[in-house]
């Protein structure tokens, strides 16, 4: 049957899989296969070929190479992706306060690499909080610059909880923090936080589905376990009441989450085309604004 | 192209810890169908999940007046008797045509495997009849091999991608199916398919937990053939249901 949506977009997508005025930018990507996970699309051809039919305009990406191995050769496998697939891929360089001197040189790095356009912070797999003095560099620098910090976070975390990024968010008023998973669980402060900080934003990846680690053979994967949420139905919704829709971005971890199951969960919100719009490219072609050079 | 959309994995009504958006009751399900364009679903009171199916599962009862809707039930070890002995469940179930079961061994505190379900099992296997099972991969692989000849449906397996896992239980195992609310990672339906045709994969949104519209649109768009998009969104279940002999 029809679906009662009344959104053309929602339509649009069902039949033909992608939007000529809707387009995706996608502000939470990664590159290359992951350890802990068989990824099918995460070879490269195939990513590719994956995001362009699924109405993907721009995605950018960390490798994984460089948030769980060697940061400066997973970097540079990242740097080597963009510049195959300029028109699509753009990098967050991933940067890893266990080795602080390449923690350290990391804003000069990525400044000389064409095609990155700001930091991926991962605490929580890292095992050091955000806080830590470590990530000052690069705080510095994007607080400097103006560019976007991709963090991961979640609730109830030692490393990177909602309450734990307020304070780098008071502390660093010009960088444009992207709160990875939306401080999956926490979905009361991350929203607050995301109405009383101009310049903090709500991502989506992972808030498309339940998180019960239970049913994973081997839970979270990170080296302090994370928090279950058994429901995030509604949660689009609240942060669009609660932070709008102009404070809320589009991520999918690809080639994690497919990105139309993420879409269909923006698509199918009880929410407004001019709201699926803000959250699908809108708000993530203002960030990256000036920052794309093809 | 036309879909008939048949939902394996929705529930309904108030539990302790709701999302922010469910349904209170059938006719707010109906609404949320509506609004997604889904035809039918296979539902299960909440309360027989997140309280005790004792009370809970005979509130499907209600549904009888919706033919959109077939209800499910949720299961409990027999040993403790607190539901029908097991040939008592099953005329219950005759009488309610209800013609598939749940099982949340984490919620409802047991091991599911045959020395707890010795009773049930047996008669479920002979009806045919089908057990939607929100279990870790780990213990649900001992089920499966004391067990072969069961039919179960995996629910939930994600949101990562549990294959390393799941494969080998699929290639031993013809009568496990796999629900797709968990299967968020991309490429996974197609590789399914390829690897093992549509025939044992069942469209499930999960709803009130997601969106019921992220499973539907991943489905709906998958590179994979319309006659298996068919199977998958609704084919195969109505196949299983209509193969239950009560």
């Amino acid at each position: 049957m029809r679906p009662g949506n009344p959104s053309p977009l929602a339509h649009e997508f069902l039949e033909t899989g992608r939007s000529e005025s809707c387009p995706i930018i996608d502000l939470h990507g990664h590159w290359g296969p992951y350890y802990g996970a068989y990824l099918p699309v995460a070879c490269n051809d195939r990513m590719i070929g994956v995001l362009r039919r699924r109405g993907v305009q721009r995605i950018v990406c960390s490798a994984h190479d460089a948030l769980f191995a060697d940061p400066d050769r997973g970097n540079a496998e990242m740097h080597a992706a963009i510049q195959k697939w300029p028109d699509l891929l753009s990098g967050f360089w991933a940067v890893n306060p266990n080795y602080p001197d390449l923690a350290a040189r990391a804003s000069a790095d990525m400044a000389a690499a064409k095609g990155f356009v700001g930091f991926k912070l991962l605490p929580d797999y890292h095992a050091r909080p955000i806080t830590c003095d470590a990530y000052r560099p690069v705080l510095e620098y994007a607080n400097a610059m103006q560019l976007p910090v991709l963090i991961h976070t979640w609730g109830g975390s030692a490393f990177n909880s909602p309450q734990q990024v307020e304070v780098v968010a008071a502390k660093y008023p010009e960088a444009r923090l992207l709160m990875g998973h939306s401080g999956f669980g926490d979905w009361e402060t991350s929203a607050r936080m995301g109405r009383d900080y101009p310049n903090l934003f709500l991502e989506l990846t992972a808030c498309y589905a339940a998180h019960d680690f239970e049913m994973l053979p081997s839970g979270s994967g990170t080296p302090v376990g994370l928090c279950s949420c058994l429901h995030v139905n509604g949660i689009i919704e609240y942060f669009v009441e609660r932070a709008g829709s102009e404070k809320i971005v589009f991520g999918t971890d690809m080639p994690w989450y497919s990105p139309h199951f993420a879409a269909g969960s923006v698509l199918f919100a009880h929410i407004t085309d001019d709201d699926r719009h803000n959250i699908l490219h809108r708000n993530a072609a203002k960030i990256l604004e000036k920052l794309i050079v093809q | 192209m036309i879909i008939n959309w048949y939902d394996c994995n929705c529930s309904y009504g108030r539990v302790a810890r709701p999302s922010h958006r469910f349904a209170h009751n059938v006719e707010e399900l109906l609404a949320e169908m509506d609004w997604c364009g889904v035809d039918r679903a296979l539902v299960y009171a909440a309360g027989s999940r997140a309280s005790s199916p004792v009370t809970w599962n005979p509130v499907t009862a209600g549904l009888r007046d919706h033919p959109r809707l077939a209800p499910t039930w949720a299961i409990l070890p027999p040993s403790t008797n607190e539901l029908p002995a097991p040939q008592d469940l099953i005329g219950a179930m005759r009488e309610g045509n209800v013609r598939a079961l749940w099982s949340f061994p984490q919620e409802h505190r047991y091991r599911l495997d045959f020395s707890t379900f010795r009773e049930l099992f047996p008669l479920l296997e002979k009806a045919r009849i089908p057990l939607f099972a929100k279990q870790n991969l780990i213990p649900l692989k001992e089920l499966l091999t004391e067990c072969p000849g069961l039919i179960v449906v995996a629910v939930n397996q994600g949101p990562h991608s549990v294959e390393r896992y799941l494969r080998p239980l699929l290639d031993d195992f013809p009568n496990l199916y796999l629900e797709t609310s968990g299967l968020l990672v991309e490429g996974l339906i197609e590789e399914f398919c390829e690897r093992y045709g549509p025939q044992r994969l069942l469209f499930g949104s999960g709803f009130p937990d997601q969106c019921l519209g992220g499973s539907l649109l991943r489905l709906a768009q998958a590179d994979i053939g319309d006659d298996a998009r068919r199977a998958i969104a609704g084919g195969n279940l109505e196949r299983l249901l209509a193969n239950v002999s009560l």
